[in-house]
C-alpha cells in the first residue's frame, strides 16, 4: 500500500467503526444531537470543496442548506418518494450554487465572497416572507420506515459516507485536479487545457449539491420547518468556522469539528458548569476562541492533528531519495561527462517541414511593448534555442503561443492559426509547455500533477468522474498508465506519491517536464528547464532533450541561460533583446555575433561565461 | 415619502459610521472586516450592564454607558488589531476576512455566554424626545445619529487632509509598501484605523440599538451588513463613497422597507450590490486599486 494513504485509510476505518457502534452507547437525545451535528457536517464538507479545493469563500452555504431542505420538502411532502426528494434537493442546491457562483467568472476573491454574502442576506428572508415557500414547511408525516432516532442516525451516516466517497472521487479524477490548478495556478491552467470558468462553476455545483443533500437530510429529520434559523447568515459563519477548525481538505477533521461545535454543547448540556455558567452556554464561545487561534496560528486544524497522529503510528522510517533515480539517459550522461568540453559538431537547420511559424507577433501590456514584430520558425524534429537577457521577451513568446498574453500577428501551428483558438484548446493541438517559475500544484503529489497536465485528454465530464460513469474509469486508468510511463522515463517513479512541494527545486522542474511530456505533445516549450540544476544535472538534461526528440519524436523550443547547453543541444537558435529579434542561426553563429555578446554581457565573449 | 427619506437617512447615518469603520480598516490593511458590528455590540452590552449593575461603586447614567461603549469599542478595536490582525499582515485577503469573522463569532458567542440569549433592553442614551418631520417621527437617537455622522465625516475629512498623520494615513491607503519606504510608520496607521473603527462601532451601537429596540447577539452584525452593502456600492476604499452608499441603503430600507416590505428592500439592495460588483467592482466612487 502507498505510504501516504495508510494513515488516512486506518483513520477512516476507525471512524466508520466508531460511527456504526455509537448509538449503542448514546441515549436517544444524544443520538439526535449527533445526527444534527453530522447533518451540518455534510454542508461543511460541501463548503470545503470551495474553501479547501478551490480557494473561494462562500458565505451563502446556510442559504444553500435551506434550498436543499425546502426542495426536499416540496417533493417529499407531496406524497412522492423520498429518494426523489433527495435527488431534487441535490440538483436544486447545485443549480442555485452555480447561479451564486456566476459572478466568480468576472470578479474574484474578496468580491466573490461579498456577492455570496449579499445572496445569503437576501435569500434568508424568503421563507418567512414568501407564503409559497413557507407553506412547504408545514408539518408532514414521515415515511413509515423512518421512525426512531437511530434510523435517522444511520441515514445521516449513510449520506456522510456517500459525500466522503464523492469527495474521494473528486480528488482522484479530472474535476478535483482541475480545481486545485485553478486555485494555485489559475492564470496558467489554460496551458493544461483547462477552461477556468466552467471549472469554477463545477466547484460551486458540487459544493451546492452536497449542501443541498444536507438540507434534504435535515428536512427528513424535522416534521415541518417552522424555524428557519439553520439557514441564516449566522450558520454560514458557523460553517466556515467548522471548515477552518476542522482543517481544509480534511473531511474527517471537518466532521469532528462539526461534532465539537454542534453536538458537544447540548450533550454536556446543563449537567456541567464552566465558571459557574452552564456548559451549553459557555462552550460555543470557547470553540470560537479555538477558531480565532486556528486562524492566527495557521495550523492545519483538527485534520492536521489527525494526519500527524496517523503518520506517527504507521511511520516505517523509510524515506525515498528526493532526487530522480538515475535512468539510462542520466547514466550515459555521467559516462560522457569527461567529454563535456569537446563541442559536438553543430547541426544545421533541418530540412523538415515547419511546425510552428510566427509572423509579426507583437505583445503589448498597457504601455509596455513586450514583443515587437517577431518572426520565428520551428521545423519538425528540431531543437530550437531561445536566448536573450532577462526581460527580452522569451517567456512572453511562450505566453503568446499558449494563449496567456494579449497577442497580435500570426502564429501558425501545423495547419491552424493558434491565435484564433482559445488558450485552453491549444494544448489539445499538441502544444505543451513548462513555466519559468513552475506551473504545477505544489500541495499535490507528483503523480496527480502529471495527471493534471493530461487534463485535455480526459475528455469525460467532471461529474461523470465523481460518479464513476461514462468511461471515466477506463480513461483514468489509461491516464495513470501514461503518467507512470512518463515518470519512469524521467526516473521519478519512486517519487510518484510524494508531495511536489517537498521535493528539491531541480527535481520539481524535472517533474514539470515529465508532466508536459505525459500530455503527449508534438511541440514542447521548455522555459529555463536547467534553472536550479547542478552543472552535471544540466548536462544530463541536454541528453534528455535529444532523447525526447530522437525517441519520442518531439520538437522542442527551449529558453535557456545556460549557453553551453544551448551550444550542445540546439539545432537552431534565436536571440531576443527588448522584445525584438537581434540574431538567428546555428548556436555557434549566434553566440559569435558581437550584438548578442553585448546584449548578454555588455562586453567580452560568451566563451568566458562559466558553465 | 419625504419623512421616510429623512428617517432612512438617520438609519443610513448609523450605517455610514459602521461603513467608515469598514473602509478605514479596508483601505489601510486590505482586510474586509466583519467584526465592527459585534465590537460595538459587545462594548454596549458591557456599558449597559455597568449602568444596571454598577461596578467599582459607580452607576453610570445611560448617556455615560453610551460613552463607555464608545471608549470600550475603541479599546476592543486596538486589542483585535494587536492580537489577531497584526500577525496576519501579508497573508491572503481571505484569511483576514475569516479572522474578522472569527472575531465577530467569538464576541457574539461571548455575549451569549455572559448575558444569555434574551433580548437586552437598550434605552436611548440621549433621552426619549421626538418630533415630526414631513409626517414621520424622528426620535432623539435618530437626530443624534444624523448630527454625529455628519460631524464624524467632517472631522475625518479635516483630519485626513489637514494633519501630518492624516497625510501618512492617506499615503498608506494608496500604497502601504511605498509609504513604508517613505518613512511612514504604517503600523501606527493600522492602529489608528482599528482604534477609530472601534470608537465608531461603539457609537453606532449605542445609538442604533435603542432604535432597533433591544440588543441581541448578532443584531448589530445585521446592521453591519447594510453598512457593508453601502460601502461596496460606494467604493470600499473611498470614505465619501462609503458614506453616500450607506445613506442610499438607509433610504432604500426606509422607503421600500416601510412602503412595500423589508424583503423587497433587501432584494433591491442585493441587486444593487451585485450590479456594482459586476459592472463597476471598485464601487461608484472607489478607485480601481480597490479591486486588487
Amino acid at each position: 500500500m502507498r505510504r501516504r494513504e495508510l494513515p488516512s485509510r486506518l483513520g477512516l476505518l476507525l471512524a466508520l467503526v466508531a460511527a456504526l457502534v455509537a448509538p449503542l452507547f448514546l441515549g436517544v437525545a444524544q443520538t439526535s444531537y449527533v445526527t444534527t451535528a453530522l447533518t451540518l457536517g455534510i454542508v461543511a464538507l460541501g463548503l470545503d470543496v470551495l474553501v479547501g479545493t478551490t480557494g473561494q469563500l462562500s458565505l451563502a452555504h446556510a442559504a444553500l442548506y435551506g434550498v436543499g431542505c425546502y426542495a426536499a420538502l416540496g417533493v417529499g411532502t407531496r406524497g412522492l418518494v423520498w429518494p426523489l426528494a433527495f435527488l431534487t434537493a441535490v440538483v436544486a442546491g447545485a443549480a442555485v450554487a452555480v447561479v451564486v457562483g456566476l459572478p466568480s467568472l468576472r470578479i474574484r476573491g474578496l468580491q466573490v465572497a461579498i456577492a455570496t454574502l449579499a445572496f445569503q442576506v437576501f435569500a434568508q428572508q424568503i421563507p418567512s416572507k414568501w407564503a409559497g415557500v413557507k407553506s412547504v414547511g408545514q408539518p408532514f408525516e414521515r415515511p413509515s420506515y423512518l421512525v426512531d432516532e437511530t434510523h435517522f442516525y444511520y441515514l445521516t451516516i449513510g449520506c456522510v459516507a456517500l459525500v466522503m466517497a464523492v469527495l474521494a472521487a473528486l480528488r482522484r479524477t479530472r474535476g478535483g485536479r482541475v480545481l486545485l490548478a485553478v486555485r494555485d495556478v489559475e492564470a496558467r491552467a489554460a496551458a493544461f487545457g483547462i477552461a477556468t470558468g466552467p471549472a469554477k462553476l463545477f466547484a460551486y455545483g458540487v459544493s451546492g449539491g452536497i449542501a443541498g443533500l444536507g438540507g434534504a437530510v435535515f428536512a427528513l429529520q424535522q416534521t415541518g420547518v417552522n424555524d428557519t434559523t439553520p439557514f441564516i447568515l449566522r450558520n454560514s459563519l458557523l460553517l466556515i468556522a467548522i471548515v477552518v477548525v476542522g482543517g481544509a481538505r480534511s473531511p474527517l477533521g471537518i466532521l469532528v469539528a462539526a461534532l465539537l461545535v454542534q453536538a458537544l454543547p447540548p450533550i454536556l448540556g446543563s449537567d456541567f458548569d464552566i465558571l459557574g455558567k452552564p456548559a451549553e452556554q459557555v462552550l460555543p464561545a470557547t470553540l470560537a476562541l479555538l477558531l480565532l487561534v486556528s486562524v492566527v496560528q495557521q495550523p492545519r486544524g483538527i485534520g492536521g492533528v489527525l494526519r500527524d497522529l496517523g503518520a506517527k503510528l504507521t511511520d516505517t522510517g523509510e524515506r525515498p531519495s528526493p532526487r530522480p533515480a538515475p535512468t539510462d539517459a542520466v547514466a550515459s550522461a555521467a559516462r560522457a561527462r569527461d567529454l563535456r568540453d569537446v563541442p559536438r559538431p553543430l547541426k544545421h537547420r533541418l530540412p523538415t517541414p515547419s511546425l510552428l511559424v510566427a509572423k509579426a507577433v507583437s505583445v503589448r501590456y498597457g504601455g509596455v511593448q513586450a514583443l515587437v514584430d517577431l518572426d520565428l520558425e520551428v521545423r519538425r524534429s528540431e531543437i530550437v534555442g531561445l536566448i536573450g537577457a532577462n526581460g527580452a521577451g522569451k517567456s512572453t513568446f511562450f505566453n503568446a503561443v499558449s494563449g496567456l498574453a494579449p497577442t497580435t500577428g500570426s502564429i501558425r501551428y501545423r495547419d491552424s492559426e493558434l491565435l484564433a483558438l482559445p488558450a485552453a484548446s491549444r494544448s489539445a493541438r499538441g502544444v505543451a509547455r513548462t513555466f519559468q517559475d513552475m506551473g504545477l500544484v505544489r500541495s499535490d503529489t507528483v503523480r496527480e500533477n502529471v495527471l493534471l497536465a493530461q487534463t485535455w485528454i480526459a475528455a469525460y465530464p467532471a461529474v461523470a468522474g465523481l460518479l464513476a460513469l461514462g468511461g471515466s474509469v477506463g480513461t483514468e486508468r489509461e491516464l495513470r498508465r501514461r503518467a507512470d510511463e512518463a515518470l519512469e522515463l524521467f526516473g521519478l517513479t519512486h517519487l510518484a506519491e510524494e508531495r511536489l512541494g517537498d521535493l528539491p527545486y531541480g527535481t520539481m522542474r524535472i517533474v514539470e517536464i515529465a508532466a508536459a511530456v505525459a500530455s503527449g505533445p508534438d511541440l514542447l516549450l521548455l522555459d529555463e528547464a536547467s534553472a536550479g540544476l547542478t552543472p552535471d544535472e544540466a548536462h544530463a538534461l541536454g541528453d534528455r532533450f535529444q532523447a525526447l526528440r530522437d525517441e519520442l519524436g518531439l520538437t522542442l523550443v527551449v529558453i535557456e541561460h545556460h549557453v553551453p547547453l544551448i551550444a550542445r543541444t540546439c539545432d537552431y537558435c534565436y536571440c531576443l533583446e527588448s522584445g525584438a529579434l537581434i540574431a538567428q542561426g546555428t548556436p555557434a553563429e549566434v553566440v559569435a555575433q558581437p550584438r548578442v555578446v553585448e546584449s548578454f554581457l555588455g562586453r567580452g565573449t560568451l566563451e568566458e561565461v562559466p558553465a | 415619502m419625504l419623512g421616510e427619506v429623512v428617517v432612512g437617512l438617520a438609519i443610513g447615518s448609523a450605517y455610514s459610521m459602521l461603513a467608515v469603520a469598514v473602509v478605514l480598516v479596508y483601505s489601510s490593511t486590505r482586510v474586509l472586516s466583519l467584526a465592527a458590528g459585534e465590537i460595538g455590540a459587545f462594548a454596549l452590552y458591557a456599558g449597559l450592564h455597568w449602568h444596571e449593575d454598577g461596578l467599582l461603586g459607580w452607576h453610570p447614567t445611560v448617556l455615560e454607558a453610551g460613552l463607555i461603549a464608545v471608549l470600550l469599542g475603541g479599546a476592543l478595536g486596538l486589542l483585535v488589531e494587536r492580537v489577531v490582525m497584526r500577525p496576519l499582515v501579508g497573508r491572503p485577503p481571505l484569511d483576514g476576512l475569516v479572522a474578522t469573522l472569527a472575531v465577530a463569532l467569538f464576541l457574539a458567542l461571548l455575549e451569549l455566554a455572559l448575558y444569555g440569549i434574551d433580548p437586552f433592553a437598550a434605552p436611548s442614551p440621549v433621552g426619549d424626545g421626538s418630533f415630526d418631520v414631513f409626517g414621520s417621527t424622528l426620535t432623539a437617537p435618530e437626530i443624534t445619529l444624523l448630527l454625529l455622522a455628519a460631524g464624524v465625516a467632517g472631522g475625518l475629512w479635516l483630519f485626513l487632509t489637514r494633519t501630518r498623520f492624516g497625510l501618512a494615513t492617506r499615503a498608506t491607503t494608496s500604497d502601504p509598501t511605498v509609504a513604508r519606504l517613505l518613512g511612514v510608520k504604517v503600523n501606527r496607521v493600522y492602529v489608528f484605523a482599528w482604534g477609530t473603527a472601534g470608537l465608531l462601532a461603539g457609537a453606532a451601537a449605542a445609538l442604533l440599538a435603542p432604535i432597533q429596540g433591544s440588543l441581541t447577539p448578532f443584531s448589530l452584525t445585521t446592521a453591519l451588513l447594510s453598512a457593508l452593502a453601502g460601502a461596496v456600492i460606494g467604493g470600499l476604499d473611498s470614505l465619501g463613497g462609503a458614506i453616500v452608499g450607506s445613506l442610499l441603503v438607509g433610504v432604500v430600507n426606509g422607503v421600500v422597507g416601510s412602503r412595500v416590505d423589508p424583503t423587497t428592500s433587501a432584494g433591491v439592495v442585493f441587486a444593487g450590490v451585485l450590479a456594482v460588483l459586476l459592472l463597476r467592482p471598485q464601487g461608484l466612487l472607489g478607485s480601481t486599486r480597490a479591486t486588487a
